[in-house]
């Protein structure tokens, strides 16, 4: 099935090729569960493009970081989006960091996407990686350790468990069929309120326990795709200076204020963040509380409608009870 | 003025973060008028609660201040029009945000204050510091490791 959809993916891509200078997409990497991120500039490399539930990057960072990904005068950049990757688009067009009409959207709707390092754990972290393959929810793996078989929603990402959008929300052509979501939309915060039956006393415990395996390597900032600043975040500038270079949990709490604050009415929950922590720190679950305010405060939900404006970006004078 | 002022050891460690053109001049307003204030409250100007950072609050709520009070204009008498409207989402977004990280909403406290209303502030500013007092310490995030942007500098 994958097969056939990337092989769809390929004759899109060359019918569209002529109004397109730059293709951003997914490739194989060094084993069948490691993908990575590529550019594509000419018709003959479309057929390195793949897609399946490997493809775990959002790409739409490439976008708009430097060096951004920019296609010549009067062309488009081709860009590949799942549900979430999408609202990150849309998320970049209402702050103007991106134009609309130089992005050719491949929309992908998607059915979960895989957490390598949990499939490396039930395989046992040594075993060489052959083959995966996978048919109707089950993922096959070939090993040198011999053969496992594994059921995908045993090793999704977390951000894919909770995913409400799966298909994608802008899009200029659609590969495949849509899927239904795995979970509602009213579902979304369950996660949030559970959490929120903890003593103040113990989310603070949980918080500084999780969050004192931070090494500040900034994955979770670089990977988020509307962490524009760069050289200039917050983060890392002595003057003003917010955090200090010392590995305190104070320090570490600011740079996660600063990180989830910034993206407060933004985050698209699109997950990169935390796929990406290296020491499997939660770090999306504090924007998903900030999200849940906004939904609950302003009815706003980040990375839907191109033309709305994020809730903290504005006001409204009439508005009561704040 | 019968009763006793609070003394320095039982001190709280209260930032008020004031805007220049109406609450600053409230706090003013209270104390040409010889209104008695609670004394644990340290000021910072502000040019407009739309300048507040909502960071400047959890920043000090980390550090272990105990108290921190934003206070500005009414909304439609911010002296830049709209600089409150913007104030009032992020603090109110602030607020509902800090007991997820386990930092209690009541040490954080916005309000609006105009310049001729020195009773007004009395009354806040006495509020909210009656209020720390009742929580007593702020234990803060990893306060007690020192270094040079712990509280012990401040
Ligand atoms: S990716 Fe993980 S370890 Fe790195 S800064 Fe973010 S939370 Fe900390
Ligand atoms: S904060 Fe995390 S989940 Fe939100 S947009 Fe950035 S990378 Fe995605
Ligand atoms: S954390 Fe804030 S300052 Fe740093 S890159 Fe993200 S948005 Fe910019």
């Amino acid at each position: 099935m994958w097969n056939e959809i990337t092989e769809k993916l390929h004759e899109v891509l060359r019918n569209v090729m002529p109004q397109v200078d730059v293709v951003l997409g997914w490739e194989r990497g060094f084993n069948p569960l490691r993908i990575k991120p590529v550019v594509v500039r000419s018709e003959k490399d479309i057929s390195r493009l793949v897609w399946n539930p490997f493809c775990v990057q959002n790409l739409t960072g490439y976008l708009v970081k430097n060096p951004a990904v920019i296609a010549g005068e009067g062309k488009k950049v081709a860009v590949c989006v799942k549900g979430c990757d999408s609202r990150s688009l849309v998320a970049l067009i209402q702050e103007h960091f991106l134009d609309r009409d130089r992005l050719l959207i491949i929309g992908v709707p998607c059915q979960g996407t895989i957490d390598w390092r949990l499939v490396m754990k039930k395989i046992g972290n040594t075993t060489t990686v052959f083959n995966a393959h996978i048919e109707d929810g089950i993922l096959r793996i070939e090993h040198s350790g011999g053969l496992e078989q594994m059921s995908i929603e045993s090793v999704l990402l977390r951000r894919c468990l909770r995913c409400a959008y799966p298909n994608p929300v802008i899009y200029d052509v659609l590969i495949g069929e849509t899927v239904t979501p795995r979970i509602d939309k009213s579902e979304l915060y369950r996660n949030v309120a559970q959490f929120e039956q903890k003593s103040l006393e113990e989310r603070r415990n949980f918080w500084i326990d999780v969050l004192s395996r931070c090494v500040r390597c900034y994955a979770c900032r670089n990977a988020c795709p509307l962490c524009i600043c760069q050289d200039w975040c917050i983060a890392e500038r002595r003057d003003p200076k917010w955090v200090t270079q010392r590995p305190t949990i104070k320090d570490i709490f600011i740079f996660h204020s600063i990180h989830a604050l910034h993206l407060a009415g933004r985050c698209t929950e699109c997950g990169e963040c935390e796929r990406v922590c290296p020491v499997g720190i939660p770090v999306m679950f504090i924007k998903e509380k900030l999200n849940e305010i906004n939904l609950r405060l302003f009815s706003y939900e980040a990375g839907l409608d191109p033309q709305a404006v994020p809730p903290l970006l504005t006001f409204n004078p009439h508005e009561a009870g704040i | 003025m019968e009763e006793k002022s609070t003394t320095s050891a039982n001190e709280m460690k209260i930032i008020g973060f004031l805007c220049n053109w109406c609450s600053y001049g409230g706090a003013d307003t209270a104390g040409v008028s010889r209104l008695k204030q609670p004394t644990d409250l340290r000021v910072i100007r502000i040019p407009c609660t739309g300048r507040m950072d909502p960071l400047f609050v959890l920043k000090a709520l980390i550090s272990g201040i105990d108290g921190v009070l934003v206070s500005g204009c009414h909304p439609k008498d911010c002296h830049y029009a709209v600089g409150n409207f913007y104030a009032r989402r992020r603090l109110e977004v602030l607020k509902e945000f800090l007991p997820f990280l386990g930092i209690d909403a009541d040490r954080f406290h916005y309000t609006w204050v105009s310049a001729s209303e020195g009773q007004r502030w009395q009354e806040v500013v006495t509020e909210f510091s009656q209020r720390i007092h009742e929580l007593g310490r702020n234990p803060g995030v990893g306060t007690k490791t020192k270094t040079e942007n712990s509280v012990e500098a401040y």
